[in-house]
This record gives C-alpha cells, structure tokens and sequence, in this order.
C-alpha cells in the first residue's frame, strides 16, 4: 500500500486514460491537437473529472511543463470580485511565451462565485480572449450568469456508470494490493454514487484498517466519515426535542464545519424518506426551500436552520395528535 | 520593568487628543476656547466641563495643556477645602504668563468635592476667582446643574462630555492590547468595552485585572465576569420579551438592555425554545427570530442600518406575539448564550480545519471549503487506524506534528505518526 492520497495518485494523467465521459474526451483531445481552445464550461456533479479532464487538457496542450501555462483559482476560497479585478487579470493579460499565444486558467467550483465577481469576469474574458482561455468547473451551470455561458463551450458530466466505476476502483484495489470483497464493492457504489473521488477515500480509509473490504466496513467508515448526520438529527426534532435537535445542527456547522447549504441539502433528500404523511412532506420541502434561498441570500445558517428544525418538531406533534 | 507596577491607565494615558476616545466636539470646543484668550479675555473667563465619571475630562485637559505649551496649575478636591484656601491661590489666576513666561491654564478638577460646611464658601470663592480672572480657569465637576453651581454656571462655558461609544472604547482597548503585546481577540474586547458603559477608564482597569501577568485573554476569561452584575438587568429584558403582552413593553425592552443588538438577539435566540414549549408557538418564535436574521443579513450586505428596525421587530414584539398556548410552570432560568461561547472555542479548531485545507488544496485541486466535507473525515478515520499510512500521507501532503495531532485526535498516538515526518 502506498502512502499517499490515492485519489491524487491515481487521477489519470492523460485525456486517454480518462475513464468515461467518452465524447467529452474525443472533442478535448481535438482541442489539443489543433492547438486551440475555448472558453469552457464543465458542468456536472463533483467526483465526475471536471478538475482532470480540465489538467489533462493543459497538459496535452502544453507537455510536462504545463504547470507554467496554467493557474488553477478556487471560487469557493476566492470568490470576491478583488480576486476578478487582480489575481485574475493580472494573469490573464500577460501573453505566454511558447508555439501556443494562450494560457490557461481553471476556474474551480465557479458557481460559488458572486454573481458581482461573475459580471466583473465577464469583460475579462472578452478582453484577453488572445493571451487566456477560461475553464470553468461548476455543479450547476444554472448558477453561472447567462452573459458567461454563451461565451462558453458548455460540456456536461455524468456519474460513472456502474461498470467503469468498478473497474477502476478494482484497478485500484489490485494496485494496493487491497483484498477488496465484491460485496465491499457494491456498497461503494451504493454509499458514493459514482462520485469517484468519494469512492477513492472510502477505499483507502476503509484499506487503512488492515482487514478485507467487504459491506460491512465499508458502512462503518461511510458512517464515520459523515459527521452531518441530519437523520438522526431530524428524528430528534419529530420526536420533540428541539433543544437536543439544535445542539446536533450546532455541533455539525461548529465541530465539523458542515456547510448549511450541504445539511440544507441532505434534510430535503431525508423529507421525501421521512415516515410522514404525505401532505407533510410537501409543506416542509416548501419551508426548506424558502429557508436556502435565505442561506443563498446571506442569512446565519444555526439560525435559518433551527428555524427549520422547530417546523419538524411542529409536524411530530400534529403526526401524533393525528392530523 | 519600571512599569511593572503602573497602573495601566496612567501608563496609557493619552498624551495627545488625538488618542483620546470619544467626544472630539467638546475637545474642539475647549481648543477654541483656550486659543481665544491670544485674542485677549474672552467673554466667558472659565469653562465648566461636565460628564460622567472616565469619559475623559481630566485628560483633555491635560493634554490641550501641552499641546498649546500652557502651564497646567491645578487644584482638585484634596487640595483645596476652604474658602481660605481657595483665595490663596486666587494670585494664580491673576495673570495670563506665567512666571516662566509660558502660558497658563488653572485647573478645578473634582468640584463635586466641595460639599457642606466643611467647604463652605468654596464656591463663592471660586466665582469670585472666575469673575476677574486674567488667565484660562477650567473647572470639572460630574454634575454641573447641581443647584450649587448655579450662580458659578453663568460666569462659565458649559463643555458637556459624553459618554463613547463602546466602539471607541474597544479602539483604546485595542491600542493598549498592541502596546502590551496581549493576545485577546475582538469579542473579548468587545465584552469588555461594553461592560463598562462608557467608562473608558474603568474599561482600562478591568482590561488591567483580567490581563496583567497573562499573554493571553481569552473569551472565556471574560464572558462569567461580564453578567456578573448585569444578570439581574439582562433577566429583565428577557422576561418582557418572551413574555411581553404589548408590542409597546416587548420593543422597549431593547432600550433598557445594556448589551448591544446582536448580543440581545443571541441572548433570546438561546432562550426561546425553553420558555416556548408549544410546538406552534416555537414555530412561530424560531420564525420571527429567522425574519429578524433575514434583515440582520440585509444590513450586512448592503451596510443600511436603517433595517435595524425590522430586526427589532421581528426580534421583540415578533417573539413575545408568537405566546397563543404555551403555558410555563414553575422557574424555567435563562441561560448564557451557549452558541456564543462555542463560536469562540470552535475558533481554533476552524483555524486548524483552515490550515489543514490549505496544505490540501496545494496537492488535490479542491476548495479549502470543501476540504472539510470530502476529504478531513477520510484523513481522520486513517490517521486513527495506520500509523504507516497516515505518516506518509502526513508527509506528502507536508503537515505538522499539531495538524497530525488534531487528525489523530489524541497526543499520544500522534508520537507515531509524527516519527515519519522526520
């Protein structure tokens, strides 16, 4: 076993060793061959090779010295306008020397970015169009302003089909020379849902106990591995403990550093699972929305949310009276 | 060293008006005033200055002093008693250089010493000295429009002094901490300075008490001495919103909390739920204080402070309205907002989540952000379980032994791991 973090040391390094995602990759290595690329858009779910497909690319363009061409930004970290205005101008108006007059700069989870940081991007995009090229990385297109994406190449991403999933996790598997069982395999894919990145650490947290990898302990880590447990966090709230409710959702935003938008997103998928009756189910998800849209807006998400959790509380006690 | 013993607010007494908090007309006031007497005797001959007790007069005064080079005489309570007493200095204020050639400023401080028989005359005295004076006489009192002053007043420029802010208070918090070389975050700055209400010097001592002998202050070493003499009032806001009948007695509760907006919003934010146990009615509690977020958050964005009002609202009347069944028997206590405390505990571990993340992003292309939620957990469960493997993932991804310590957990098992790193 290799001590390292497997999901980096196994990120394919060449658009030809990408799994999957085959049409994307044709027209990419087209891209590499002519030399010439545009603005881009990679849209799809995380764990999917957006972030790879886009460092495979400068490679091809550039060969081992890509690094020099290349500035990767993270929106979620810098997502201010300042970082439009100065990191990223600066960047991207300086010509690059070499046989190929662009560079390129990867834009990572770009739908974090404020929409003012979008506007601001969206002249510089135009004016250096000749010495830089954007790829964007983002889950959803949708939150990218109009003006970007007609600007850009849109290519969408999908999960992994079953197969390609196991057999690059079972390449990886016989690699590490890790006794993988095929009911540990499943639950991978069950837990991760074809989110490579996710089903590579489950693996190398799962090999880092030193016992086979069957169903079991992949679950153990799974549960581990996810503080935000809002399950059990939303029982205690319709079980009318909102106090207790409230000191879970405290300790994942603090402890943990969960995000509200991520929990906010786990409660919605937990409504429709919930053993509630089913006008119930419709009321609360029209709360969950109304309360991420104020998240989205800024709000405080211990405050926003426990709102949210005293609205379940409110349903166990009309479930019980049986209303 | 020589400092060692000094108190602090005399160590970091202002030496120009510019360090000094707060009230920057009346210092304006007083400047113009003690010019004016280049210009020959103005009107008035004395200025009265007036305030609560640490909001600066003293100060002021003696830090115009040596600004304009004038000589500071002065005279305060222990000096002076009698009417005899005051005449023997009255030669002072008869001419404007002194004998020294500079010029001169007479100083009354502590007027409100001068009281009953013991001091009888002294007033008189003093008007007396004020209607001929020939040089600038300053006199402080807390109270001028005590009756006794009354026929003194007229002769007299009335300089109000009030009291700062507590965000200026916290800026001369903030001076000292640099100067002292004190590690205390803002919130407990913040405590401080609102604890004293104003008193800029008590909020010096009490920075003093807690921090001398210490590099370090930390929230928590504050916070139990902050309600300490403030519960009483803080429990009396609380009961006229959670259980204000009136939109009138629930909004005016703001007025009497001596905590600032965000602070009184924590401390009912903590306490509802106990005093609403009525699901509906928490619904419509937890609501009210959401909608009151939701402008707190407009403000933010848009710095419009005019939203304040919605806040209020939503945060008073909008809490006490939501009380249709809930019915509370017995003594239910109110509690120090927990969520407070844990934000500046939860601190350091955010800082540490921080400076793992970033190590993280320089090898795996992912946000610091999101580092927390799709990688720490996996490193977390690793670095309990293989010393070997967490050793050379500490490695490559360059951590420290307190980054490998806060993976693992625990000190001990950490030794382990932490040999790898060389």
């Amino acid at each position: 076993m290799s001590y390292e973090m497997w999901a980096e040391k196994y990120r394919p390094k060449q658009l030809s060793n990408m799994v999957d995602q085959k049409i994307i990759v044709e027209r990419l290595k087209s891209f590499a061959k002519s030399k010439n690329v545009p603005h881009c858009i990679f849209a799809g779910p995380p764990g999917t090779g957006k972030t790879t497909a886009a460092l495979c690319l400068t490679r091809a363009l550039y060969g081992e010295g890509y690094r020099e061409h290349l500035m990767e930004l993270n929106a979620s970290d810098e997502r201010g306008i300042n970082v439009v205005r100065e990191t990223v101008k600066t960047f991207a108006r300086s010509r690059s020397i070499g046989e190929i007059p662009f560079k390129i700069l990867i834009l990572d989870e770009a739908d974090n970015m404020t929409s003012d940081a979008q506007q601001a991007l969206r002249r510089t995009m135009e004016r250096y169009t000749e010495t830089c090229r954007f790829i964007m990385c983002a889950n959803y297109s949708g939150k990218i302003i109009e003006p970007i994406q007609s600007r850009c190449a849109p290519f969408r991403f999908s999960f992994l089909p079953r197969e390609e999933h196991d057999t690059y996790i079972k390449h990886i598997a016989e690699s590490e020379n890790v006794h993988l069982m095929p009911d540990g395999l499943e639950a991978i894919f069950e837990v991760c849902g074809g989110d490579l990145r996710r089903a590579i650490n489950t693996l190398q947290a799962a090999a880092s106990m030193n016992k086979p990898v069957d169903s079991v302990l992949i679950y153990s880590v799974t549960g581990k591995a996810s503080p935000s447990d809002v399950q059990r966090m939303l029982n205690t709230a319709i079980n009318g403990y909102f106090l207790g409710a409230r000191k879970q959702l405290r300790d994942m935003i603090q402890k943990y550093g969960v995000a509200g938008v991520d929990i906010i997103r786990q409660i919605h998928k937990e409504i429709f699972k919930a053993e509630i009756p089913e006008p119930w189910k419709m009321k609360l998800a029209a709360i969950t929305g109304e309360i991420d849209y104020r998240l989205v807006a800024g709000s405080d998400e211990e405050v926003q949310l426990s709102a949210l959790l005293a609205r379940f509380v409110e349903a166990g006690s009309e479930i019980k009276k049986g209303n | 060293m020589q400092f060692l013993y000094m108190t602090w607010t005399v160590k970091h007494k202002p030496k120009s008006t510019a360090e000094i908090v707060g009230n920057p007309s009346a210092i304006k006031a007083l400047r113009d005033w003690l010019q004016s007497w280049d210009k020959g005797v103005p009107k008035k001959r004395a200025v009265f200055l007036c305030g609560a007790p640490g909001v600066g007069k003293t100060v002021t005064v003696e830090a115009l002093a040596h600004e304009l080079h004038m000589e500071l005489v002065e005279k305060n309570a222990s000096d002076y008693r009698t009417e005899d007493a005051i005449n023997r200095f009255a030669g002072l204020a008869s001419q404007y250089g002194s004998l020294f050639g500079g010029k001169r400023i007479v100083l009354l401080d502590e007027l409100d010493g001068l009281m009953g028989n013991a001091d009888k005359g002294g007033v008189k005295a003093i008007t007396n000295i004020v209607k001929k004076a020939r040089c600038p006489i300053v006199l402080i009192a807390g109270n001028a429009y005590d009756p006794r002053f009354t026929a003194l007043r007229s002769y007299c420029l009335l300089i109000e002094f009030k009291k700062p802010p507590a965000s200026s208070v916290m800026k001369n918090l903030q001076r000292i901490r640099e100067r002292e070389g004190i590690e205390a975050d803002e919130n407990t700055l913040k405590f401080i300075a609102q604890r004293a209400g104003g008193d800029v010097r008590s909020a010096v001592n009490d920075f003093q008490a807690l921090a001398q002998g210490k590099n370090r202050l930390a929230y928590d070493d504050v916070s139990w001495l902050a309600y300490r003499d403030r519960q009483e009032s803080i429990f009396n806001v609380l009961k006229m919103i959670l259980y204000g009948r009136t939109s009138y007695g629930a909004k005016q509760a703001v007025d009497m909390a001596d905590v600032d907006i965000d602070m009184l919003f924590e401390w009912i934010y903590e306490n509802v739920p106990a005093h609403f146990p009525d699901p509906h009615d928490l619904v419509q509690a937890m609501d009210a204080l959401a909608m009151a977020d939701v402008y707190r958050g407009k403000i933010r964005a848009s710095k419009d402070w005019s939203f304040t009002r919605y806040v209020i609202d939503y945060m008073t009347v909008g809490v006490a309205m939501a009380r249709q069944e809930s019915k509370v028997s017995g003594w239910i206590p109110f509690k120090f907002p927990s969520r407070i405390k844990m934000l500046s505990r939860s601190k350091a571990e955010r800082a540490m989540r921080k400076r793992i993340g970033l190590k993280i992003r320089r090898k795996c292309h992912i946000s610091v952000a999101r580092t927390s939620k799709e990688v720490l957990p996996y490193l977390r469960i690793i670095f309990k379980n293989n010393a070997n493997m967490a050793g050379g993932i500490a490695k490559w991804l360059d951590l420290d032994a307190e980054m490998v310590e806060y993976l693992v957990g625990s000190k001990v098992r950490a030794g382990a791991i932490t040999a790898f790193l060389g």
